[in-house]
């Protein structure tokens, strides 16, 4: 597109490269700004969130903090902030005063605030075989997720799952619901959304009405301690047959399948930084700034969101941050770096939510967000805020002119009709992805899914135009210019042009029938077929190098036959 | 082979070993890049005493030591560097603690207490900026403060205390108030206040009374050690110092001078015979106290800060480096994301400012992700180059191209203490058969991992292994749950196919995965048997479970050797559990009180002098927290360490892919010369000297199809990265150790030829020609259209015309058009094309190409036939 242009812009570049040096001695340093006084700063908690918290790390780092972090679990996480252990907390919950176990649970007199840092799914991870084969598509309704976890349903072959897969049945093989151990936010999160929503389920399990943040482990289950080791459990050798809750970003970085989750719209979805976007516009945010629960969140709105994208374990992970003027471990220098950082996380770090399996905070939540850190500067007037502006974020939810919206929600694709209660199953792969515009809408845009290599969602199936999946990827938002339009349900009918959708409908229950809805054990090969397939492959390549031979020499022999 | 010709080989092999041995041994720290003059940067002597006093006043000499101490480096320190500080000449150590830092080092007699204290011992300073007990920071207060009775309150007959010191309550004037500092009667209570940078005096008389940086559990353990002495008189130390950014409260920077003071304690000098103060100690010399057992208080570490012991103190002036270069929070450009190996990490953190403190350059952010993500991550368009150490599959139909940036590469990292408090262990030597047992979780842990079947009498762990221990002589054999495992990725990454092909590469380690038991008869655990190798993801392939009386465990079934591998997610983790002999096992099982459930968790830290933990790491990483490294087998006794010489000889071994052999059918295929080098682990061990560890960090963009302003960040990423930021340094923009600088001659001068060509490629971003045209899709940021590179090859799983791209070809449809209920609408949408498996048939596949040549033999046939028919009808 440029060339004409490029012999100037060599020219230009080389002129450029040459001034590089000479510039780079004098110059480099008049530009650097005045050098905010910074001390390392310490924090415990979430494992949750841990993966996008620990890149802040090591960002910031670059501009000269330093931060630590360890995830011993959200409940470590309250209680080392209460013990004045750290200088920040991260916790999926508030303090809840008293803890299950009777322990206090409160933050023993040190003034604190919450402040949201970033949005998430609850996902849930397993490893389940088919003779050899990984399953990668697997859907359960939360009735069943809830029933697994309370030891109710203890195979994969039991019908609720086969239902919940639309007729696929899975073998005969217990499941082994992998847990946490320590005090986890995760295990609150998964244990608040079992008690408000499947109480009869639940409740007799436990023993009690209300979540818990220390699962009770019992029967098959196995209790790991944080969230990485939950995911060497359920992907090691004997993890076939477990299923296990952590933050969607561990089965995403280890390429590792995760539940499609029935949500209230009737779909099976993923907890991809969109479908986590949409449910969490029905999270009710406690809008009281004087309340000690600003900014904490009710998520019956997520659970009961009929939206068919949200999804129904999604929620926000929290900073604990001191606000005491006389804080025994704050100074200016601490303070400067915890707004920092936090500006920073808030901010610029959103941006990346998506790549790492998290999901960015609305705009609203930011600025609450920075109305929070400015406490700091209260306790403190020595540390400096200024100069930090929402709208400057580069904030993938972003709307200009309105902050309370969520243009990730607004562009979140809608799921596919295999994805339906009672359709498909879809047969893509689930949590592998990098979730991000371009990949997870509708995953089925080939060019950029780089590990559907191996899991070949090239569809020729069903004899229909190989082009006819849906790729809301392909005609994008030109004023976003980033993320691609969603799909329409409607316009994709409407404009049904000859080459793209045919005869979806049709394609798509044809191809859902012949691989998967077979209402039979399935196991990894079929010996039936393959035989009479082969041979059937065998005559018909026969014929098709033979058959042109044979024509042109019967022709050839005809017409030499008559020249002569 | 025949023995007779074998024994001779083996001898003159042994020769070689043995020099080499002496030539290439301490894998120490300091490696790759950095500059060791061998001179000490501090060295002095001082005559240490304890003398006790009768009641004229006459002086007893009991005991007097010329203590030499040393220091390997005293400036242009950064935080949480190791200085190495080691001594002679002083008092053997007795009762040694099984962990010497902070408060863990008291119960010990005879030790040398090392401590970081702000300001130097210069009388000509002023008061503020010299050094005393108070400005010592020690990271609990009971390493300050002292109550006792006063029976055994022995400071107050320090013969050079002050008759202040000897009061019933002394150290602070004025003593805080009794609501805050109880001195109940019949105690003598000594505080040791410490007094910040800023100013502020905490007194120390309880955990409140200290400041925020002593709390319990703090991110960084004590760095103040009381040492230990061996029975020759010397000892020696790794202390860690702080800077202002991690302990603000000392505040040590480049404006605020501090020192390490070095206090071998010799004893209280006493003014009369109180019993208390004479004691010369319960343990033997060399001996150890791990139980914790309580000892002499005249002789323990406890009263440091005494008149007795400060006097014989010897103070190490430090001064630390400027802090490095920071961007600022508030630049609102965007950053440039590259993504990708964690191997860069260290590299891109004294980049970083190189660019974004300039206006005339971009915000460059490095994120560490596994390999495979990144890559697929820059190919979509999210990222804006990938970091890779090796060819990865490309997807789309864009051709990628590698410019190389780094050499660096991974190590194996260890903490392990010789026995007997002999003091570190440095000169670990490893095989590709003793990693494939770590790796394959082949040793059992402990006594719980006898139940395994089939390896039941192998080893517990590496330090029994009989391999092992000719190998790495004079280490202890207890067994150790840390020692039956090294700490790895848990994650797909470049590193591990690295060492997985470096034991690949190794006949012994095969035969042995194979099943053929070593020499010593151990054999492979059976879940790992044959397992298929190299590999960029490690799996966890182990189900068993430990039958057991225990309650705890009985609670809590899990696989036990995957609970003692615990592999984590990034490098950095594996870095700083070795700096913390902090092994990730999680077989800790217990509760915190009868009332609670049974849990599993992490174990605790090892103890000081029985330390043993391997890891993978970065050599960036090990440089930058001076890790030890262990050096790798290359050829039969050979054994190599990471180094500026081995890897540039594994370097010059590398060939182009396509020497080796031919590329499988990645549709996008550049010329070899822009695409990774290969280190075969085969030709790299013939090598002998080269590093089989060495690997090169490749920044891997698309050639086409970018937005012009991101490829033009990305080469002039490049251009920079090779150039300027290979200069060997601390400074912004510099390359630190652990890499190997790429210069334009020598060994790494192809690569800087090939950086040069990637960045002219992927700024040119050249359109590629696409063979069909590209249905409906309008290319949005990035073209990936559905075309079909096919670079000769057929597809093999025949599912053909590639990706689906597909419809939504919705131009003018808002994005934003609400969903909600509408359900009936959902129903009739689009349906989408579940994806569904390849059907391939083997029998089809092999059959094809032979059919074809017959049917392509058949007719070439019938055309001869013909024309011999046409020529002979013309003659």
């Amino acid at each position: 597109m440029m060339r004409g242009s490029r012999p100037l812009r060599l020219v230009l570049a080389t002129a450029l490269l040459a001034l590089v040096p000479a510039m780079a001695a004098g110059s480099a340093h008049a530009l650097v700004p005045a050098r905010t006084t910074y001390a390392q700063i310490e924090g415990s908690g979430s494992t949750w969130s841990q993966v996008i918290v620990n890149q802040w790390i090591s960002d910031v780092d670059a501009l000269g903090m330093r931060v630590t972090y360890s995830g011993g679990g959200s409940s470590q996480g309250r209680k080392d902030f209460a013990n004045n252990v750290t200088d920040f907390g991260i916790s999926e919950i508030p303090y809840a005063g008293v803890d299950e176990l009777g322990n206090p649970d409160n933050s023993n007199g040190r003034d604190f605030a919450y402040l949201p840092i970033v949005a998430g799914g609850t996902a849930f991870t397993y490893q389940l075989k088919v003779g050899n084969e990984q399953v990668r598509n697997l859907r359960l309704s939360g009735e069943t997720l809830a029933k697994i976890f309370t030891n109710e349903i203890t195979d994969w072959s039991d019908p609720a799952i086969t239902k919940d897969n639309n007729g696929r049945k899975f073998p005969a093989l217990p499941i082994t619901p992998v847990v946490r151990s320590d005090g986890s936010g995760t295990t609150a999160q998964f244990t608040t959304w079992m008690n408000a929503q499947y109480p009869s389920i639940w409740q007799p399990f436990y023993g009690k009405s209300s979540f818990t943040s220390y699962y009770p482990r019992k029967g098959r289950a196995i209790a790991a301690a944080g969230s990485d080791q939950v995911m060497n459990t359920i992907s090691g050798f004997a993890g076939n047959g477990t299923i296990g809750y952590v933050e969607y970003s561990y089965p995403v970085n280890k390429h590792y399948p995760v539940v499609k989750v029935l949500n209230k719209g009737g779909y099976y979805v993923e907890p991809t930084q969109y479908n986590v976007a949409v449910a969490l516009t029905k999270a009710k945010i406690n809008n009281d700034p004087s309340s000690q629960l600003y900014l904490t969140q009710i998520l019956d709105g997520v659970y009961n969101a009929t939206d068919p994208r949200a999804y129904p374990l999604s929620s926000y992970s929290y900073m604990l941050i001191p606000t005491g003027a006389d804080d025994q471990r704050m100074s200016t220098a601490k303070r400067q770096t915890l707004a920092d950082f936090m500006f920073y996380s808030l901010c610029e770090g959103q941006s990346k939510a998506g790549p790492y399996g998290y999901s960015p905070l609305p705009l609203n939540l930011v600025k609450a967000g920075f109305s929070q850190l400015a406490k700091l500067k209260a306790a403190d007037p020595a540390v400096d805020i200024t100069n930090r502006d929402v709208t400057k974020c580069h904030n993938p939810t972003f709307v200009s002119g309105n902050l309370a919206r969520n243009h990730l929600a607004e562009i979140a694709p809608q799921p596919e009709a295999c994805d339906k209660q009672g359709e498909g199953p879809c047969g893509y792969d689930t949590g592998t992805a990098p979730t991000t515009a371009t990949t997870t809408t509708a995953s089925t845009k080939g060019d950029g899914k780089g590990d559907q290599t191996d899991a070949t969602t090239t569809t020729n199936g069903g004899g229909t135009d190989p082009g006819a999946t849906t790729d809301p990827g392909g005609g994008s938002d030109p004023a976003t210019g980033e993320a691609p339009a969603a799909v329409d349900p409607e316009t994709g009918e409407a404009v049904g042009s000859g080459s793209t959708q045919t005869a979806p409908d049709g394609a798509s229950v044809q191809s859902g029938e012949a691989i998967y809805a077979n209402p039979i054990t399935l196991s990894s090969s079929r010996p039936g077929d393959g035989a009479t397939f082969g041979w059937v492959a065998v005559l018909e390549l026969l014929a098709l190098v033979l058959l042109p031979g044979i024509f042109v020499a019967t022709r050839r022999r005809r017409t030499s036959g008559s020249a002569r | 082979m025949s023995r007779d010709r074998l024994l001779p080989l083996l001898g003159a092999l042994l020769a070689v070993v043995a020099t080499l041995v002496v030539a290439t041994s301490p894998a120490d720290a300091g490696g790759i890049a950095a500059d060791d003059t061998g001179a000490p940067a501090f060295t002095a002597t001082k005559t240490v005493t304890r003398s006790f006093f009768d009641a004229d006043g006459n002086e007893l000499p009991v005991d007097s030591r010329d203590v030499t101490v040393t220091a390997d480096k005293t400036t242009e320190l950064r935080g949480r560097e190791r200085v190495e500080v080691s001594w002679t000449g002083a008092r053997p150590s007795a009762g040694r603690a099984s962990n010497p830092f902070g408060e863990q080092g008291l119960n010990q007699e005879y030790p040398v207490v090392i401590l970081q204290c702000r300001g130097l011992d210069d009388p000509s300073l002023a008061p503020a900026q010299q050094l005393s007990p108070s400005t010592c920071w020690t990271s609990t207060w009971s390493q300050r403060s002292q109550a006792l009775p006063d029976i055994s309150a022995a400071w107050t007959h320090d013969h050079y205390a002050s008759a202040e010191d000897r009061a019933a309550t002394s150290g602070m004037t004025p003593f805080p108030d009794p609501s805050v500092c109880t001195n109940p009667t019949g105690f003598v209570t000594h505080l040791t206040p410490f007094v910040t940078a800023a100013g502020k005096t905490y007194d120390a008389c309880s955990a409140t009374g200290m400041p925020p940086e002593a709390a319990v559990g703090a991110a960084y353990p004590p760095a103040e050690i009381a040492a230990f002495t061996d029975t020759d008189g010397n000892g020696q130390a790794m202390f860690e110092v702080r800077s202002a950014i991690e302990n603000e409260s000392l505040g040590c920077s480049d404006k605020v001078a501090c020192s390490l003071v070095v206090i071998p304690i010799m004893g209280l000098s006493c003014d009369d015979d109180d019993a208390a103060c004479q004691n010369t100690g319960q343990f033997l010399p060399g001996s150890s106290n791990f139980a914790n057992d309580g000892v002499d208080l005249a002789v323990s570490p406890t009263l440091w800060w005494s008149a007795s012991n400060w006097r014989n103190r010897i103070s190490i002036p430090l001064s630390f480096a400027l802090p490095p270069d920071a961007c600022s929070v508030l630049d609102t450009r965007a950053p440039t994301g590259f993504y990708g190996s964690e191997l860069i990490s260290q590299a891109a953190l004294q980049w970083a400012p190189a660019y974004c403190l300039r206006k005339d350059r971009f915000k460059f952010q490095a994120n560490a992700m596994p390999d495979e993500a990144s890559f697929s991550l820059m190919e979509n368009g999210e990222a804006a180059a990938a970091f890779v150490s090796s060819e990865h599959d490309a997807v789309g139909d864009v051709p990628v191209a590698y410019a190389p940036v780094a050499v660096t590469g991974f190590a194996i990292g260890y903490v392990i203490d010789r026995p007997d408090n002999a003091g570190e262990f440095t000169t670990l030597r490893l095989n590709a058969r003793l990693l494939a047992k770590l790796l394959t979780q082949s040793y059992l842990g402990s006594d719980l991992g006898r139940g395994h079947e089939g390896i039941g009498s192998n080893p517990l762990s590496i330090n029994q292994d009989p391999e092992f221990q000719q190998l790495n002589p004079g280490l202890d054999a207890i067994s150790r749950e840390a020692a039956a495992t090294v700490l790895s990725l848990s994650e797909q990454s470049d590193v591990i196919e690295q060492l997985t092909s470096y034991i690949a590469s190794d006949k012994a380690a095969m035969d042995w995965i194979a099943g053929k038991a070593d020499p010593w008869g151990m054999v492979v655990n059976p879940s790992y048997k044959k397992i298929d190798l190299p590999t960029g993801e490690w799996p966890l392939l182990d189900d068993y479970v430990p039958t057991t009386n225990d309650e705890c465990l009985q609670q809590n079934p899990a696989p036990y050797f995957t609970q003692i591998a615990a592999p984590v997610n990034t490098l950095r983790k594996i870095a700083e559990a070795i700096l913390d002999a902090w092994p990730n096992v999680q077989t800790r099982c217990d509760r915190a009180t009868p009332g609670d459930p049974w849990k599993l968790g992490r174990v605790v830290r090892q103890g000081m002098g029985t330390r043993f933990m391997l890891g993978i790491v970065s050599l960036g990483d090990a440089d930058r927290f001076g890790l030890h490294t262990a050096a790798l087998e290359t050829s039969p006794g050979r054994y190599v360490a990471p180094d500026a010489a081995s890897l540039a000889k594994a370097l010059s071994t590398a060939t182009r892919a396509e020497d080796v052999d031919e590329v499988e059918g990645a549709p996008p295929v550049l010329d070899p010369e822009l695409r990774p080098l290969t280190l075969d682990q085969q030709t790299l061990r013939k090598a002998g000297s080269a590093y089989p560890g060495t690997m090169v960090v490749y920044a891997a963009a698309p050639v086409s199809g970018v937005s012009k302003a991101t490829a033009d960040k990305v080469a002039s990423f490049i251009r920079i990265a090779t150039k300027e930021g290979q200069k060997v340094g601390r400074g912004t923009g510099e390359l630190p150790a652990g890499y190997l600088p790429l210069s334009s001659g020598g060994v790494t001068g192809r690569l800087v030829t090939q950086a040069q060509a990637a960045a002219d490629l992927i700024e040119a971003q050249e359109p590629i020609a696409t063979p069909t045209a590209t249905p409906t899709a309008t290319p949005t940021k990035k073209t990936s259209p559905t075309k079909v590179v096919t670079s000769g090859q057929t597809n093999q799983t025949a599912t053909a015309p590639a990706p689906v791209a597909a419809p939504t070809p919705e131009p003018t449809a808002p994005a934003t058009k609400p969903a909600r209920g509408k359900d009936e609408d959902v129903e009739a949408a689009p349906v989408p094309m579940p994806a569904t498996q390849p059907v391939a048939s083997p029998v089809a596949d092999s059959l094809l190409p032979t059919l074809l040549l017959v049917g392509l033999g058949a007719l070439l046939l019938s055309g001869l036939g013909r024309v011999r028919r046409i020529r002979g009808g013309g003659a």
